[in-house]
C-alpha cells in the first residue's frame, strides 16, 4: 500500500527549511538580546556567542547535504539510508 | 482479625540505590530513542536488539552515576536531588564513581563484542560528552548548558542506527538533531519551574540568567525549528505519510503548549501549570515520534 504525500518533496523541503531558518534566526536574535541584558564580561560574551554559532554552522551543513539528498531522491537515485533496509 | 495497616515505606537498600544511580526513568526514554531507530534502519535480530538495549542502558547508567559523583556538592542543595544516594549519605562518592566507571566499561566491551565497534565508540562518545563536556564544562558555566549539552542525550539514535547498519548517515544525523533541538524546550520548561533550586545550587540555567521571558521566547523558537527539522527526513524519502502525520499532530501540540506559556507569560497570567504540561508532554512527544518512525518504515505507507 502506498499513499501519495500531500506536497511535492522539494516544496516540503523549502517549507521545512524556512521554518528551521526562521527559528534559528530568532534564537540567535534572542541570544544576542539575552547576552546584552546579562551582566557578563566581554570575554564571556564571546564564548557565549561561539556556543550559539556552533549549532548554526552544523545545521547549515546538514541542510546543504539534505538538499543534495532531495535532488538525488527526486532523480530516482537511492539515498544511503534507503539502501540499508 | 487484625486492623489494616498502611503499606510500609520502601526501605533504602544497596540494590535500590545502585538502580537509582542509573536514573532508570530517564534511561527508559533513551532506550526508546535507541531501539526505535534500529527498526527504521532495518530489521535487527533479537540478539542485536538485546545487546544494544543492555549495553545502552549500562552506558547511560554509568554516565548518570558519574554525573551524580561530579554533582555531589550541589545535589544536596536542590530539593529534587537531595535524596540521591550520595547527599543522603547512603553511598560514598568513591563507590558511586567506581560503579559508574565499571558499568560503562562493561557496556563498551559488550557493545564492541556482541554488536560492533562503531556502536561501542558512539555510546562511549555519548558517555564522555555527558560527563566531561556537559557536566564538567558547560553545566556550571553557561546558560546555554543544555543547548550544546543536549548533544549528549542525542547519541542514542546514532548508537541504534550503527548497531544495525554499521555506519552513520544523513537519516541518522536527523534523528540526532531532533533530540538535540527537542532538549531546550523540554529542559527549560523544568528550569522555569525549578528556578529557585537551580539558583540555590548556582547552576546558571537560562531562566536564572536571561530571565523568564527571554527563555520562553527561545523555547518557542526552538519548537518552531524542531517542527520544521522533523519534517525534513520526509523530503529525501526516509519516512512517509505515517511519520508526517505524527510530526504534524505531535509537533503541533508541542508548539501549542509552548505558545500558551508564551502568551500567558506575556499577559502576566499564571503559566506554571502549562509549563508542567509542556515538560511532561515533551517526554511523550519524543517517545511517540520515535515510535511513529519505526511504524512508518514497517507500515510502508507513503
Amino acid at each position: 500500500m502506498s499513499l501519495p504525500l500531500p506536497l511535492p518533496l522539494p516544496s516540503l523541503f523549502w517549507i521545512a527549511t524556512a521554518l528551521v531558518v526562521i527559528g534559528q534566526m530568532m534564537i540567535l536574535r534572542s541570544t544576542v538580546r539575552a547576552m546584552r541584558g546579562a551582566s557578563s564580561e566581554r570575554a564571556q560574551r564571546g564564548i557565549e556567542w561561539s556556543y550559539a554559532i556552533v549549532p548554526v554552522i552544523a545545521l547549515a551543513l546538514v541542510l546543504v547535504a539534505t538538499w543534495r539528498a532531495v535532488e538525488r531522491h527526486d532523480a530516482g537515485v537511492p539515498v544511503s539510508s534507503e539502501t540499508t533496509t | 482479625m487484625t486492623a489494616p495497616t498502611a503499606a510500609p515505606a520502601r526501605e533504602p537498600s544497596l540494590a535500590r540505590d545502585l538502580i537509582a544511580l542509573t536514573k532508570p526513568r530517564i534511561i527508559s526514554l533513551l532506550l526508546v530513542t535507541t531501539l526505535a531507530p534500529m527498526f527504521v534502519a532495518g530489521s535487527p535480530s533479537w540478539a542485536t536488539i538485546l545487546w544494544t538495549g543492555i549495553g545502552g542502558y549500562l552506558m547511560a547508567g554509568g554516565a548518570n552515576a558519574v554525573n551524580m559523583y561530579l554533582d555531589r556538592d550541589i545535589d544536596d542543595l536542590m530539593a529534587r536531588t537531595k535524596l540521591r544516594p550520595i547527599p543522603s549519605g547512603r553511598m560514598t562518592p568513591r563507590a558511586v564513581l567506581a560503579f559508574g566507571i565499571a558499568i560503562a566499561t562493561a557496556a563498551t566491551w559488550m557493545l564492541a563484542h556482541f554488536v560492533n565497534v562503531l556502536t561501542a565508540a558512539l555510546a562511549l562518545a555519548g558517555f564522555y560528552f555527558y560527563v566531561f563536556v556537559y557536566t564538567r564544562w558547560l553545566k556550571r558555566t553557561t546558560p546555554q548548558n543544555i543547548v550544546l549539552g543536549g548533544a549528549a542525550g542525542a547519541f542514542p539514535p546514532l548508537v541504534g542506527w550503527a548497531a544495525v547498519t554499521g555506519r552513520v548517515d544523513l537519516a541518522s544525523i536527523y534523528l540526532f538533531l531532533i533530540i538535540f533541538y527537542w532538549t531546550p524546550p523540554h529542559f527549560w520548561a523544568l528550569a522555569l519551574l525549578k528556578q529557585r533550586d537551580y539558583g540555590r545550587a548556582g547552576v546558571p540555567m537560562a531562566p536564572n540568567v536571561w530571565g523568564e521571558q527571554e527563555t520562553i521566547d527561545q523555547m518557542f523558537w526552538y519548537t518552531v525549528l524542531l517542527f520544521g527539522l522533523s519534517m525534513l527526513p520526509v523530503t529525501f524519502g526516509v519516512f512517509g505519510l505515517v511519520y508526517q502525520v505524527a510530526v504534524l499532530v505531535l509537533g503541533g501540540l508541542l508548539l501549542w503548549g509552548v505558545w500558551r506559556i508564551r502568551v500567558r507569560s506575556a499577559a502576566g497570567a499564571e503559566w506554571t501549570a502549562v509549563a508542567w504540561w509542556v515538560y511532561k508532554y515533551s517526554l511523550l512527544y519524543l517517545a511517540l515520534l520515535f515510535a511513529a518512525m519505526a511504524a512508518d518504515r514497517h507500515l510502508g505507507v507513503g
